[in-house]
């Protein structure tokens, strides 16, 4: 991972972590929005327009490729480039979630 | 029934369009069509509360994105120099938080920026490139005959472009300001 992608993507906006992490299986933007919707018990929204956004930055940046077409609608999956900013993001979230607890963090 | 209305809105207005789209269809009136640089044509349609949104891609609407939008319960209405226009009714969708097309700041800030970046720098360098030396030229009579005349031109042009350029770089600087979290 360089240093433009750490700069971006290391922390990143909540909706981009779940787009990245629903990515895992492969996916178009309005599945990825159902299933966050799901995961999240309503408590994150994504509309249409930081969907389609996220998912050509993320495509751009090679962190998503596009993986078929069905009906006009474009499935991506997450490439390896992805993953390692997903743990990244992963080690990052259980740090503060660790540190707020009280315990400390071997990373 | 069709009608078009002529109304004037700068690239830092997008909000403000929105709303009065949004009133128009109240009043029985959904946009058809968006002509460059201002027209907008109208048809008559039973009144309903729509929501309006628009989104900036430098770029005319892709198939994917529109059938996203659909997806997500969005017609797209039009195309205009790089912004797409949607729709869709508003009942029950701003419970759901699903009337905005962008539901993050970072998107919202996003938009702006590109906004800035690909219409109103330009128009700077219009204006610093273009207008500024013209007019000095105009001032100084070495225009020729025709000087008097350039002046007078250039002198609304300088006016209407600092006019725009500040009042929509603070706009949009304050758009991006509020989105920053």
């Amino acid at each position: 991972m360089d240093d433009r992608i750490k700069r971006i993507y290391v922390p990143m906006t909540e909706s981009g972590f779940y787009i990245l992490f629903c990515l895992k299986t492969p996916n178009h933007g309005y599945g990825v929005s159902r299933q966050v919707k799901s995961l999240t018990g309503g408590s994150v929204t994504i509309g249409a327009g930081t969907m389609y956004g996220t998912l050509s930055k993320m495509e751009q940046d090679g962190l998503i490729r596009f993986v078929s077409e069905e009906d006009k609608r474009k499935l991506y999956q997450i490439t390896e480039l992805g993953r390692e900013v997903l743990d990244a993001e992963c080690a990052r979230i259980e740090r503060l979630y660790r540190n707020s607890k009280g315990e400390k963090f071997d990373a | 029934m069709r009608k078009t209305v002529a109304r004037f809105f700068t690239v830092a207005d997008y909000e403000e369009e929105e709303i009065w789209l949004r009133e128009q269809h109240k009043s029985g009136w959904k946009v058809m069509k968006v002509i460059p640089p201002c027209f907008y044509v109208f048809e008559s349609c039973e009144p309903s509360d729509t929501v309006y949104r628009l989104d900036f891609k430098n770029a005319r609407a892709t198939e994917d994105y529109v059938q996203m939008a659909r997806d997500f319960g969005w017609e797209h209405v039009a195309d205009c120099l790089g912004w797409l226009f949607f729709r869709k009714p508003a009942d029950g969708a701003a419970a759901e938080g699903e009337d905005e097309l962008f539901s993050d700041n970072a998107s919202r800030a996003e938009m702006a920026g590109k906004v800035v970046r690909t219409r109103l720098v330009p128009v700077m360098v219009i204006f610093l490139c273009c207008v500024i030396p013209n007019l000095l030229n105009a001032v100084r009579g070495s225009l020729g005959a025709m000087s008097g005349f350039f002046a007078a031109f250039f002198g609304v042009m300088f006016v209407a472009y600092v006019y725009l350029i500040v009042h929509c770089g603070l706009k949009l600087k304050r758009i991006r300001e509020k989105n920053r979290g």
